[in-house]
C-alpha cells in the first residue's frame, strides 16, 4: 500500500508540473479595489436611500443575537469614572438551552443541532460591501466641535449604543509620568488642543511624533476623490479618531488581511496602552514592531491592505528613521490604566483583594485556562497568535449581513489589563460584555466552569 | 432517488438566508434602473453579476462533466459517491443559475472553457488510484476559486437574486471542499484537519 501510495503520488506530481500553465486568474476586483462606476452625487443619492434599511437590517441582527439593555454592575465604574461597566451576559441562548446543557455537549453535536449562540459567530460591518471606518456619533460629535472636521458618513452610522462602549473621552495614562494619574485632563485629544494639554510633559520628540498621529490624512472613505462617502472632499482621518486618547471609542472597520471584500471580518478598534510591552501588531498581521506597524499603515490606505488605492487618495509615508521612531515612542509611554490591587508579578495582593477575587484569579491561572495565553507576568498576553478552532461548533459560509461567516483562523492575544474599560470584546466586537466573554471561553475551550466560578472569574477581570 | 435528494436540497436552500442585499452603488451599473430608490429592479446587473454567472456556469458544467467522468471511472467507492454529489448538486445549481441568467438576459456557455477542457484531458491520461488523486487535488482548486467567486458575488453583484444564490451556494461549496480536502487526505496518506 504505501508502495502504491508513492506511485500514485509520482504520477500525479508529473501531472501538477505540467499543469495548468495560463488558466485565467479569478476577477481582479477580488483582490484590487475597483474605481467607482458611477458620478458621486449618484452613488450618494443611492446610499443615502439605502441607509434607513442598512441601519435598521443591522439594528434587527443585532437584537436578534444580544440583550442591548443598559444595565450597569452595581459598583462597577471604568478607570476614568465617567462610565459604569455594564453587567451580565447579552449574548442570547438559542431556545430551549442553557449555558450548563451546551456545556454538556460536544462541539460536533452543538454543530449539527445548531445551537451555538448566533452571538458567538464573527459580527458582520454595518455595511459590509463597502466596508471603511465608522465613528460614534459622540467621536463624530468631538471632533467637529475641536477641528470642524466632519467624520459623518452619507452610507452608514454607528450600530451599537452608547452604553455598551468605552467611556469617552478615555483617560490618558502615562509610563512617564505615573505620579499624575490621568493626563488627559478630561478632553479629547486633538490636533487642536494636543500642545496645550501636553506641553511641559513630552519630550520634543514625543510632541512631535504626537502631532502626527493626531494629523488627517486623506485615506480610506475621508478623502478628495470620488472613492469617499462623505459629502464634502474630506481633509482625512488620523489615528487617533479611532484610538481616542490612545484608547479606543468602539469605532470600527474591516480585516486588512482578507479577500474578497464579503470575507474581511469586522475589527473593534484595539486600545493603545501598554503598547510598550506588545510584541506583535495586527490582529492578523503579526508585525513585529509598533514602528512597522505605524509606518505600514501610512502606506495601505489605513487597514485596507491595498497600497494602490493609498496612493491615489494621498499617500503619507513618514520617514523610517525619523518620523516613524518619533510616533513610535509617543505610543510607548501609553500606560495602562492603574491597578492597586496587583503586585508587580500582575498577580492580586491578597491583602488588597477580597475572598472571592481571590478565587477567580485561581479559575484564571488553573480552571479556566484563561492564563495559559494571557499570562500575568506578560501584561496578561503571549505574543502569540491562536486559533480557538471556533467553526467546530458551526457550518462556515452562511452569509449575514452581506459577510460570510468563516472561521477565524489565528489571532492575536490581547492583553487583559484595563480590560473593563475596552467593551466590546474580541477582535471583531462579537461580545458586549465581560460576562460574555466569560461564557464564551468557557463554551470554547471546555472547562466546565461552575456558575460561581464565572461569577468569582468576572470579580477578578474587574481588578485588572 | 437522485431527483428527490435535488429537490430537498433546493428546499433546503431556500430556506436560506434571503435579507436584502446592500451592496456599494459606487459599483453599480451606470444604467441601473431602481425599483424604488436604492434599490436595483428586479434582473438588472452589473458587471459583476454578468462574468460570475458566466464563470460560475463555466464552473458547473465542468463539475457535472467531471463528475459524471469520475463516476464512472474513479476506483475507490468513496471518490465515486462524492462524484456522485457533484454531478447532483452542480446540475441543480446550475439549472437555478441558468433560471436567473435567462431572467436577466445574460448568456451562459454551453461547453467547457478552455481551463476546463485541458483539466479533463489531464485526467484522461491517468487512471486508478492516480485519477482518483488526481480528481479529487482538481476538485480541492475548483471548489476553493467557486468559493472566492461565489464570496465575490455576495458583496459585488448588485442582482438580488443571483446575489442570494452566491449566498446559498457558499456553505454548500464549502462543505465540498472539506469534503475533497478529507478524500485527499485519506487517498496520499496525508492527513487533513478533521473536524471532529
Amino acid at each position: 500500500m504505501p508502495g502504491r501510495r508513492a506511485s500514485t503520488f509520482a504520477c500525479v506530481a508529473g501531472l501538477l508540473l505540467a499543469g495548468p500553465a495560463g488558466a485565467d486568474p479569478l476577477p481582479p476586483d477580488t483582490t484590487y479595489r475597483p474605481l467607482p462606476t458611477m458620478p458621486l452625487s449618484r452613488v450618494r443619492a443611492i446610499d443615502e436611500a439605502q441607509k434607513p434599511e442598512v441601519m435598521t437590517r443591522q439594528r434587527t441582527l443585532l437584537e436578534s443575537r444580544y440583550d442591548l439593555a443598559d444595565r450597569p454592575r452595581d459598583g462597577a465604574m471604568m478607570s476614568g469614572g465617567t462610565k459604569p461597566v455594564q453587567d451580565g451576559v447579552r449574548v442570547k441562548l438559542p431556545q430551549g438551552a442553557s449555558w450548563e446543557s451546551l456545556g454538556a455537549l460536544s462541539p460536533a453535536e452543538i454543530r449539527d443541532q445548531d445551537l451555538l449562540p448566533k452571538g458567538f459567530l464573527p459580527l458582520p460591518h454595518v455595511k459590509q460591501a463597502t466596508g471603511g471606518q465608522v465613528f460614534p456619533q459622540f467621536a463624530i460629535d468631538e471632533i467637529k466641535a475641536q477641528e470642524q472636521r466632519d467624520l459623518t458618513r452619507f452610507d452608514v452610522d454607528f450600530d451599537l449604543p452608547d452604553h455598551l462602549v468605552s467611556e469617552f473621552p478615555p483617560p490618558i495614562f502615562l509610563t512617564t509620568q505615573p505620579q499624575l494619574g490621568d493626563a488627559s485632563r478630561g478632553e479629547l485629544l486633538t490636533i487642536s488642543n494636543h500642545y496645550e494639554l501636553f506641553n511641559g510633559l513630552l519630550t520634543p520628540v514625543q510632541m512631535e511624533g504626537l502631532r502626527i498621529l493626531l494629523t488627517p490624512f486623506p485615506q480610506e472613505e475621508f478623502n478628495q476623490t470620488e472613492d469617499r462617502k462623505t459629502v464634502e472632499q474630506h481633509r482625512g482621518v488620523a489615528c487617533l479618531d479611532c484610538h481616542s486618547n490612545f484608547h479606543g471609542n468602539a469605532g470600527f472597520h474591516q480585516s486588512p488581511d482578507i479577500r474578497p471584500q464579503a470575507n474581511r471580518f469586522r475589527l473593534d478598534t484595539p486600545s493603545l496602552r501598554g503598547m510598550f510591552n506588545q510584541q506583535i501588531h495586527g490582529s492578523k498581521r503579526s508585525l513585529r514592531s509598533i514602528e512597522d506597524f505605524t509606518e505600514f499603515e501610512q502606506h495601505t490606505a489605513y487597514f485596507n491592505g491595498d497600497h494602490v488605492s493609498a496612493a491615489r487618495k494621498g499617500e503619507h509615508i513618514p520617514d523610517r528613521s525619523h518620523k516613524v521612531a518619533f510616533m513610535a515612542q509617543m505610543q510607548n509611554i501609553i500606560d495602562f490604566p492603574p491597578a492597586p490591587q496587583l503586585d508587580p508579578f500582575g498577580r492580586l495582593d491578597p491583602a488588597l483583594a477580597s475572598e472571592q477575587e481571590l478565587a477567580g484569579e485561581a479559575i484564571f491561572l488553573g480552571k479556566g485556562r484563561c492564563a495559559d495565553c494571557h499570562d500575568p507576568m506578560t501584561a496578561f498576553m503571549d505574543n502569540q497568535m491562536h486559533d480557538l478552532k471556533l467553526e467546530r461548533f458551526y457550518k462556515p459560509g452562511e452569509v449575514v449581513n452581506d459577510m460570510v461567516t468563516l472561521p477565524d483562523g489565528p489571532i492575536k492575544t490581547f492583553t487583559l489589563r484595563g480590560i473593563k474599560d475596552s467593551p466590546p470584546y474580541l477582535h471583531d466586537g462579537r461580545l458586549m460584555t465581560l460576562a460574555d466573554t466569560v461564557e464564551f471561553f468557557n463554551l470554547v475551550l471546555g472547562t466546565g466552569l461552575t456558575g460561581d466560578e464565572k461569577e468569582d472569574l468576572l470579580a477578578y477581570l474587574l481588578t485588572l | 432517488m437522485i431527483r428527490t435528494a435535488a429537490i430537498l436540497l433546493v428546499a433546503g436552500l431556500a430556506t436560506g438566508p434571503a435579507a436584502a442585499q446592500m451592496g456599494n452603488p459606487a459599483g453599480m451599473g451606470a444604467d441601473t434602473r431602481m425599483a424604488e430608490p436604492g434599490k436595483p429592479a428586479p434582473h438588472q446587473t452589473n458587471n459583476t453579476d454578468r462574468l460570475f454567472a458566466q464563470l460560475a456556469a463555466a464552473g458547473g458544467l465542468a463539475e457535472v462533466d467531471l463528475g459524471e467522468m469520475a463516476r464512472d471511472r474513479a476506483d475507490a467507492q468513496e471518490v465515486r459517491d462524492f462524484a456522485e454529489m457533484m454531478v447532483r448538486d452542480h446540475g441543480d445549481a446550475n439549472a437555478r443559475l441558468a433560471e436567473l441568467a435567462e431572467a436577466a438576459h445574460i448568456p451562459l456557455p454551453q461547453e467547457l472553457d478552455p481551463d476546463h477542457q485541458a483539466l479533463r484531458d489531464r485526467l484522461e491520461g491517468t487512471e486508478g488510484a492516480a485519477f482518483d488523486l488526481a480528481y479529487i487535488r482538481a476538485q480541492i482548486v475548483e471548489h476553493q476559486k467557486t468559493a472566492q467567486l461565489l464570496a465575490w458575488e455576495v458583496n459585488a453583484g448588485q442582482d438580488g437574486d443571483i446575489q442570494r444564490l452566491a449566498a446559498d451556494l457558499l456553505p454548500v461549496v464549502l462543505g465540498h471542499l472539506e469534503r475533497a480536502q478529507a478524500l485527499n487526505g485519506e487517498l496520499s496518506g496525508a492527513g487533513v484537519r478533521i473536524l471532529p
